[in-house]
Formats: C-alpha cells, structure tokens, sequence
C-alpha cells in the first residue's frame, strides 16, 4: 500500500505504448490494438483490488 | 506526522506519474491520478478511527442513544465516498456526472438525516408543556 503500485501503473503504460508502437510499425496494427487493450485491462485489475480494499476500510469504519 | 510527509511523498509522486505518462499514454494518467488519491485516502483514513472512539466513548458517557451516533458516522462515510466519486469524475473530464453524483448523495444523506430530525422533534415536543 505504497508508492511502488504507481510505478507499476506507470512501468505497464510505458511497456504497452512502446509494445503498440513496435508492433504498428513492423506492421501488424491489430495486434497493436489488443496489446494496448490488454495493458489498460491489467492495470484496471490492479486498481479494482486497491478500490475493494479502500470500501472494504470505509465500510467497516462507518458501521455501513 | 510522518503520515503527512507520506501523503505530500505520494501526491507529489502521482502528479509526477501523471504528468510524464500523460503524453504517451493520455488514458493511464488518470488511472494513475485515480490510484495516488485512492492511496492517499488508504493513509488517512487510520486517522479517523482514533475520532470515532473517543466520539463513541461520549456518548456512551453521556448516555445519548448510540443508534443516532451510528447514523452520523453512516452520513460522514456517504459523503466521504460522494466527494471521492465526484473528484474523480471530475478529473477524467464529466464534471456534470460528478454533479449528479453530489445531487445523489446530497439526497441520500437527505433521507437518511429523517431519523434524526424526528427524533429532535420529539425531545423538544416532550420539553413544551403540554
């Protein structure tokens, strides 16, 4: 519960954008596509656990 | 104390993250944006267990029904949760969601206070001489 998951955010946007970029330029485009997809889910995964976790906090703190 | 400097450490760090990601990949910069707040949140929201145990400590001191209690503590968490949605509808760029969004929970917290307004209603009805 620390910085090091923001890096990781950042480490996977630049990952998948150079990945895109590589594979638009050798020419397969719609591989390219599905590989920025596939960054944007990972790390959407990511921060569902860290939104569960931070609900779960507020609900036991608030008596919901 | 060092919570704080934690807090300043991360946001700094997340305005930073948002700032370099937001050329290449425009979308991760409000992921990340989203992430250092939600972590922020993570670190201060210790801080208000230690609030509600003393709060809680009073009442029972001074013998006020709990129950009214719990539905404040309810009320503040409705709207801690309402204010971290609009924010953040309001950085990826709907501000009119996130306006809808404080309309909902205005309203919810509406009808939540209902309780309580009765419950004042009553003591003063039974203070008038009747």
């Amino acid at each position: 519960m620390d910085v090091e998951i923001i890096f990781k955010i950042a480490a996977i946007g630049i990952l998948t954008a150079v990945i895109g970029q590589i594979l638009k330029n050798s020419g397969k485009d719609d591989i390219a596509t599905l590989s920025t997809l596939a960054g944007v889910i990972i790390v959407l995964i990511m921060i569902l656990n860290l939104i569960a976790q931070l609900f779960e906090t507020i609900r036991t703190m608030f008596s919901f | 104390m060092e919570t704080l400097y934690k807090v300043i450490g991360i946001a700094g760090i997340t305005c930073f993250g948002t700032l370099l990601i937001k050329p290449t990949k425009p979308d991760f910069a409000v992921i990340i944006g989203f992430t250092g707040g939600v972590i922020v949140l993570y670190l201060i929201i210790n801080y208000l267990t230690s609030i509600f145990n003393t709060f809680n400590s009073i009442i029972e001191k001074t013998g006020l029904n709990g129950s009214l209690f719990t539905l404040i503590l309810k009320i503040v968490g409705i709207a801690y949760l309402t204010e971290f949605t609009t924010s953040m509808c309001n950085d990826t760029g709907n501000s009119s969601l996130g306006d809808k969004v404080l309309i909902g929970g205005k309203i919810v917290i509406m009808v939540m206070s209902i309780p309580i307004i009765t419950s004042i209603l009553q003591i003063v009805m039974d203070l008038l001489p009747t």
